[in-house]
């Protein structure tokens, strides 16, 4: 591996790109590795998990990182920012990242599908085959949600199309 | 007949853990002489004194031995224990069963009580042959001495010229002021170094019971606590201080350049010069070794009258001067002049210096736009080379991107294993006021670990960080030169798993404070050691941190390890009160355990004078003979004279010969 050129990165670009869409924390972070060692995406694997993504969003890394899916894996589980000493809250900066990777389509393909999930139904979780089994013990098919309602659909489809999501063109 | 008596202390379970104490109580009861003996779970306190005390009052014991931890610490308590009852204080013994018994033998508890029973055994056959000893007094001069006129020699200058002692501060640059007087701002609330030390400064300088000896050195130190001579060399200026006003003219007149050390090297200065533009005392002086002799004025040479114009042949310099200070015709002695003070304590606060970038050959330090920490310290100093602009002094350029380095010679076993312990925070300052000033500047700071261990100290590392100030994890491995005068620097950032490189302007190496190699015969003539470190040995690393194995001698500063200013501060101010207690007791004592030559049995051999290593013994005539005479004042008890005596004509009070033989036979009975 050659090694990475510093002074070519524009880290200040990066860091203010990600303040912008809500990870202000980020220059507060001091690598201290805590929010790893409670971290589902770390566990699971994913080689970009909170603090490295932080530490490279920080070096000014973007091209080299924009199309990982590691963001995607997060839970939303918010430990990170539980435990964080330094209140640099990485559940926010991961999703600042999250914001950004959507703006330039950099969506991860496992993300799509609860996507386009939650635009048709209004559920990022709904599998077809639920209709069968709610029938089996006695449910309606439908669930009283957003599922069996065109009203609540529509509205859900219209907030969508008429925020951020809606100007990437995806649905 | 001696009434020994005998305590065992548990010292809770750090003897009674190991060593069955109740036998050896009991054992100590079958020795011959023993009166009482007794046990206590921690003798050294109030109860167990008051056992001792008990004893003595009811008349059951006149000699104590007590069995416990250490003379080191516990020696002056028991003494103290006798004194109080009336009894002489040296009629004590102490026998070390912990630090050389329970706890080196923790896995042998039967070995371990066995020596511990032949210890007491030794010690109460030496008790047996105590004598009473008498402690001596000598006057003590009110007066001290300070080595080094940097900011902990000036602070303890000052308090104990405030508490009424005169001090003679000695400073071997023209000006006091040390390094702190190099410094532009000062962490962690950037004050203005200049500002807050020159007052202080002129306070040394203008108090009444100072007598500032700058461009001096100390040349000997003889005596003793109390009352030690001491030679000072003031080194020739040859430029009357009496006349010298401070105007500088001489300066602007002389025509050489030398390396300006006050400027650590970056820009030059002339033979005639004032150290820096608030020096104290602002007084001029001529580095003779850089003169040049303008017009043949060499010092000493007969003034010269011009044929052409009828008027005197003057150096630049001598004309120049509005005062007339500057006298080349004089016959002055190169060697200055010898100052000599009794005085009752000395500080020693000489200081440090950095590291020079020669030193790391993998850094590129021929290049100058690597510098030192000190020398980014004075190039971004209003009273620096560039008047406080950061310029790389290669091409007057401001540089775009800095990477600072920090452990640059410490922590490292190639060169020195301790932290200096000033770095990463001198550091941060550097990038926090370079980075206010040019926010355009990119900084990288590469450090195994950031230490800012002190009160508001990570508070202002944090604070550099949301500055934008990079920081990155790593030692750096190397510089490469680019064209253009530009520096590579090999990196690894450990967050990022990665080699990084970083194509930087300046590069500033936080190198490591070490104590000067200068300093070493200074050391050697007070009898002074140093640590393993390499820095002046502190008496107790915690209980007695100002003082010296040398009674009357402290240390202030980084003499004595890597400080900050407000430890520095601190310390000086320790090391003055330290100073002060034997001045304002007005007498020392002597410890009578001390050597004494029983003359008629002395054989005049004089084998005892070069080995004792306080220079206590000297030769005299006795009735038209030879033989050995010692100063009492100067004995410090070692007892290497008494081991050398091949007749046996030298007593060590307190550690007889009849008294060490009947340790031996206890022990080998």
């Amino acid at each position: 591996m050659t090694a990475i050129n510093l002074t070519d990165m524009d880290s200040g670009q990066v860091i203010n790109e990600i303040v912008k869409n809500g990870g202000e924390g980020i220059t507060r972070c001091i690598q201290c590795n805590a929010c790893a060692s409670v971290c589902p995406v770390a566990q699971a694997g994913f080689p970009l998990y909170g603090r490295l993504l932080i530490k490279k969003l920080q070096t000014g890394h973007f091209e080299e990182i924009i199309e990982d899916p590691s963001s995607w894996a997060c839970q939303a589980c918010n430990r990170c920012t539980e435990i964080c000493p330094r209140d640099a809250r990485p559940f926010e900066i991961v999703f600042a990242f999250r914001r950004i990777q959507a703006q330039e389509l950099a969506i991860s393909a496992s993300a799509f599908t609860p996507l386009m999930n939650l635009y048709e139904t209004g559920h990022a979780v709904y599998s077809e085959s639920s209709k069968e089994l709610r029938a089996k013990v006695g449910l309606p098919q439908e669930p009283p949600t957003s599922v069996g309602s065109e009203k609540a659909k529509e509205e859900i489809r219209t907030l969508l199309d008429n925020g951020p999501m809606g100007d990437l063109g995806i649905f | 007949m001696a009434k020994v008596g005998v305590y065992v202390c548990h010292c809770g379970s750090n003897i009674a853990g190991v060593v069955d104490v109740q036998a050896v109580e009991e054992f100590a009861r079958t020795l011959p002489e023993v009166t009482v003996a007794r046990r206590n779970l921690f003798m050294c306190s109030d109860p167990g004194q008051e056992i001792i005390r008990q004893d003595i009052r009811d008349g059951l014991v006149d000699k104590v031995v007590v069995a416990a931890c250490t003379p080191r610490t516990h020696e002056p308590i028991f003494r103290r224990v006798l004194e109080v009852e009336g009894l002489n204080k040296y009629l004590f013994e102490m026998a070390n069963i912990r630090d050389q018994d329970s706890w080196v033998h923790a896995h042998d508890k039967k070995g371990a009580t066995q020596k511990a029973k032949q210890i007491v055994a030794s010690a109460v056959a030496k008790a047996r042959n105590l004598a009473p000893l008498e402690d001596k007094y000598v006057d003590v001069e009110k007066a001290a001495l300070v080595i080094g006129g940097g900011v902990a020699g000036i602070f303890s200058a000052l308090d104990l010229a405030n508490m009424g002692n005169k001090v003679y501060l000695v400073e071997k640059e023209p000006s006091i002021g040390g390094v702190m007087a190099q410094l532009d701002k000062t962490f962690p609330t950037n004050d203005c170094s200049a500002c807050i030390l020159t007052p202080v400064m002129v306070d040394a300088g203008n108090h009444p019971n100072i007598e500032l000896l700058t461009y001096a050195e100390v040349e000997s130190v003889d005596g003793y606590i109390g009352n030690f001579d001491v030679k000072i060399r003031k080194k020739q200026s040859y430029i009357d201080w009496n006349k010298c006003t401070g105007c500088g003219a001489c300066a602007e007149a002389c025509p050489v350049r030398v390396p300006n050390e006050y400027n650590a090297g970056l820009d030059n200065r002339p033979a005639a010069y004032i150290h820096f533009p608030q020096a104290v005392p602002k007084k001029a002086v001529i580095d003779i070794d850089a003169c040049l002799n303008c017009a043949g004025r060499k010092i000493g040479r007969e003034l010269k009258i011009s044929k052409k114009t009828g008027k005197p042949l003057l150096a630049p310099c001598e004309r120049a001067c509005p005062a007339g200070a500057i006298d080349r015709s004089l016959n002055l002695d190169p060697k200055g002049e010898l100052v000599e003070a009794r005085v009752g304590a000395i500080v020693v606060a000489t200081g440090f210096k950095v590291m020079e970038k020669e030193c790391f050959k993998n850094l590129a330090p021929d290049s100058p736009n690597v510098m030192t920490a000190l020398q980014l310290e004075r190039l971004i100093s209003a009273t620096g080379p560039t008047e406080g602009k950061l310029l790389r002094l290669t091409d007057m350029r401001k540089p775009k991107t800095i990477s600072f380095l920090s452990c640059v010679g410490s922590r490292d076993e190639n060169h020195h294993t301790y932290c200096s312990r000033v770095c990463c925070m001198y550091m941060i300052k550097q990038a926090k006021l370079l980075k206010e000033k040019y926010q355009d500047l990119e900084i990288y700071m590469h450090f195994m670990d950031v230490r800012t261990p002190g009160k508001d100290f990570d508070e202002y590392y944090t604070s550099a960080l949301a500055m934008g100030i990079h920081i990155i994890r790593g030692r750096v491995g190397g510089i490469d030169k680019l064209p253009g005068d530009r520096l590579r620097v090999q990196g690894y950032d450990a967050d990022l798993s990665s080699n990084i490189e970083i194509d930087a302007d300046m590069v500033i190496l936080a190198s490591a404070i070490e104590l000067p190699e200068t300093i070493k015969p200074l050391a050697q003539k007070m009898s002074l050691t140093l640590d393993g470190s390499g820095f002046f040995k502190e008496l107790h690393p915690k209980l007695k941190p100002v003082e010296t194995a040398v009674e009357g001698i402290f240390l202030a500063g980084c003499c004595q390890g890597p400080k900050d200013i407000p430890d520095t501060v601190a310390q000086a101010k320790g090391a003055a009160a330290a100073a002060a207690v034997p001045l304002s007791q007005g007498r020392v004592k002597i410890e009578p355990i001390i050597s004494e030559i029983i003359t008629d049995r002395c054989s005049g051999c004089g084998i005892c004078v070069p080995l004792c290593p306080y220079g206590a013994i000297s030769m005299d005539s006795v009735h038209e003979k030879p033989r050995a005479v010692i100063d009492i004042t100067q004995c410090k008890g070692c007892g290497v004279c008494t081991t050398a005596c091949s007749s046996s004509a030298i007593q060590l009070h307190g550690y007889t010969e009849d008294q060490i033989m009947s340790q031996i036979q206890a022990l080998t009975a």
